[in-house]
């Protein structure tokens, strides 16, 4: 053994494990490139980095089980049992052993486990000359993480003239980006995984130029961030990528609503929209079921005692059916059956002794022309919406059995599906739902975390797979979402100082650790600016194509297609 | 009130709705593809922006007359509420996390 060619990290672990076996091995993990297996048959393993001549073979290691991973060059780098370190360090050729650790060290975890690294080493990309549009709760201009790449903010919050396409809100640029804050810190934490720039938690596309809307999150006003944003990329000559990192499920979930409708016409060559599949996953706030011919079926529903001060109910089925609508309130109360009415006023209100109900039956959606059911509850006088067990009572008068789909919403987001009823299924809302938007899934890269206090705080998240809380798919006319899927859980990334952030989520006082599809979108939103980097005129349809031909569900051959993975996570190295 | 032009959630809202002459309720405008200059002016008088950008789906904030007088005009297909979008992150449960 030549103890002088090994790093002291490196020496100092393989006397540990020669002195204590394996177990020692167990607090140099973190910081060497050792990698040990759970079963004891295998040995534990190390990357390390070998110093040798240019021009040295080094191909006999094989028979020591030493992968060297190229044939020539002074700086090689090799995959080895622990152990075999001690014929490697006998090799005249060699003159120095480092672990990998400082190379791990500098790259987070999340842009690591999908070949984000390798991608752009290859190609050099960085998103330079694109423009990041992110629709949030703001960003923090002051960040260091963005110094001098924010061109626009347009605050929909503040006072002010608006913009062209919106009379209302205020732009800021140059030195009064800063009237802008992040107070919740949602948005500052999404573009930084997009577009930051830091030696640790570097962003995809850390040189990429960032467009702001802080925006109250009024469907109809992101529609007008989305139009915004486009034409300021336009006016700049630039390709730019739009990042929604936000949802709800008051619409068809067919791609049929406003925004979504909006985001399929300004999308184009050079003008992407990526969004979140949302994190319901774990939520039953949907609910399926088949109503026969002739026949009465419920579906219940629960509301928590005394939380939830108003219930709507989102219900579609086929143009081709009818129903009829009624309710059960948890004391047994029924309003009557309501058909759909297509003359005047599609609403009837019914005064339960437990409750206030608005049921509203119009004619065919003019969108979709599916029918579209809206049901409104709420306490009588103050009174919260009554907890228990409700139950939404569908009759239907049509000659053909009727599938119908139906979401729940409250003000509390603590009404859920139970019973048969529940589906896990069809959990992707507006704007995902768009047809050219990129919709992302969340996967899991990372499970723990130390905190600005030298906390570990832990996750109950698988690690390495599909994040529980994303939202599945396909939508509810069976077209395939999500598209893909990329890390969303933990992610650190940037922190704005104006928001309220505990610390137990807190790494430093810069950054800090988040999870969702809100983190996972854009990280796709950041590949797809390097992308419009190397072609600014790529598209939607190529794009996404091209992204599904990258992507894989573990074990499953590419091109599969599920309804929590889409296409699977996203691998970056050949894109 | 054409109701037939109204979706189910902006019939509900406007249900709610004191105040007809109060510009309240935020709505996107669904339009005929081509619009001549009397449609465009109809649409600017309640403030809508763009409306001469050629698009067939406006965005504007207003008030249940408003909203009666457009769903008269034989251009507009139809009106639909805006909808309050929420962000996506999971909130975490610190008292989960373990240390």
């Amino acid at each position: 053994m030549r103890h002088d060619k090994l790093s002291p990290g490196l020496l100092l672990a393989f006397q540990d494990y020669q002195n204590e076996g394996e177990q020692a091995l167990v607090t140099h993990k973190r910081s060497l490139g050792i990698i040990a297996h759970k079963s004891t048959v295998k040995p534990t393993k190390s990357i390390v980095f070998i110093y040798c001549d240019s021009d040295a073979d080094l191909s006999y290691l094989s028979q020591y089980n030493i992968e060297v991973n190229q044939n020539s060059g002074s700086v090689r780098t090799a995959f080895l049992p622990i152990n075999a370190l001690d014929v490697l360090s006998e090799e005249d050729t060699i003159q120095r052993i480092k672990p990998s650790r400082k190379l791990q060290l500098r790259m987070d975890v999340a842009a690591g486990k999908v070949k984000l690294p390798e991608f752009q080493n290859q190609t050099g990309l960085t998103g330079k000359g694109v423009i990041v549009g992110i629709i949030d709760s703001g960003i923090d201009p002051k960040h260091p993480a963005f110094a001098g790449r924010i061109l626009h903010i347009w605050d929909q919050t503040l006072p002010g003239p608006g913009v062209t396409e919106g009379h209302y809100g205020a732009e800021f640029a140059g030195a009064q980006l800063t009237i802008s804050q992040d107070t919740d810190g949602h948005g500052t934490h999404v573009a930084g995984i997009a577009a930051g720039a830091d030696a640790t938690y570097n962003g995809v596309a850390p040189e990429a130029e960032l467009v702001v809307v802080r925006s109250d999150l009024q469907d109809a006003h992101i529609a007008d961030a989305v139009r915004y944003i486009f034409r300021v990329a336009r006016e700049l000559g630039r390709p730019a990528v739009v990042n929604l990192s936000l949802g709800g499920h008051a619409d068809a979930h067919d791609g049929s609503d406003s925004l979504s409708k909006v985001i399929d016409a300004e999308t184009g060559p050079g003008r992407i929209v990526c969004c979140a599949a949302g994190n319901e996953g774990s939520m039953n706030i949907h609910g399926q079921a088949t109503i026969p011919s002739g026949r009465t079926r419920g579906m219940r529903f629960n509301v928590p005692l005394n939380q939830v001060g108003i219930v709507w109910l989102n219900g579609w089925y086929s143009k081709d059916s009818e129903l009829e609508i009624s309710l059960r309130s948890p004391n047994g109360f029924v309003t009557p059956f309501q058909k759909i009415i297509t003359d005047g006023n599609p609403t009837q209100e019914h005064q339960l002794p437990d409750a206030r109900v608005e049921i509203v039956t119009p004619g065919p959606d003019q969108a979709n022309g599916d029918h579209n059911f809206f049901v409104q509850i709420r306490g009588n006088g103050p009174s919260q919406v009554m907890g228990g067990i409700w139950q939404l009572r569908l009759r239907n008068t049509s000659a053909t059995d009727t599938r119908v789909d139906v979401w729940t919403l409250d003000d509390r987001s603590s009404v859920f599906f139970t019973g048969k009823s529940v589906e896990d299924a069809v959990k992707i809302g507006s704007p995902g739902t768009a047809s050219s938007a990129v919709t992302v899934a969340a996967y899991t890269t990372r499970a723990k975390y130390t905190d600005i206090d030298n906390q570990i705080r832990e996750m109950g998240l698988d690690l390495d797979t599909i994040s529980e809380f994303s939202s599945e798919g396909p939508l509810r006319n069976d077209a395939q979402k999500p598209d893909v899927a990329a890390p969303g859980a933990m992610i650190v990334s940037t922190l704005s100082a104006d928001a309220n952030s505990p610390r137990s989520s807190m790494i430093n006082s810069k950054f800090i650790a988040m999870a969702g599809t809100s983190m996972a979108t854009p990280f796709v939103t950041g590949l797809v600016a390097l992308l419009l980097q190397r072609d600014p005129q790529l598209d939607p349809a190529t794009l996404k194509d091209l992204l599904r031909k990258n992507s894989a569900i573990p074990g499953k051959p590419v091109g599969t297609f599920d309804h929590k993975w889409g296409y699977g996570v996203i691998n970056a190295v050949n894109l | 009130m054409n109701y037939q032009k109204l979706d189910a959630a902006l019939v509900t809202a406007l249900n709610d709705v004191q105040n007809s002459e109060k510009p309240s309720l935020g709505v996107f405008i669904h339009t005929e593809p081509t619009l001549d200059s009397a449609a465009t002016a109809v649409l600017e008088s309640f403030g809508v922006s763009g409306a001469t950008s050629g698009q067939d789906i406006f965005t504007a904030t207003l008030s249940p007359d408003a909203i009666s007088q457009l769903s008269e005009q034989p251009w507009v297909r139809y009106l639909k509420r805006s909808q309050q979008l929420h962000l996506v992150n999971r909130r975490i449960n610190t008292g989960k996390l373990g240390v």
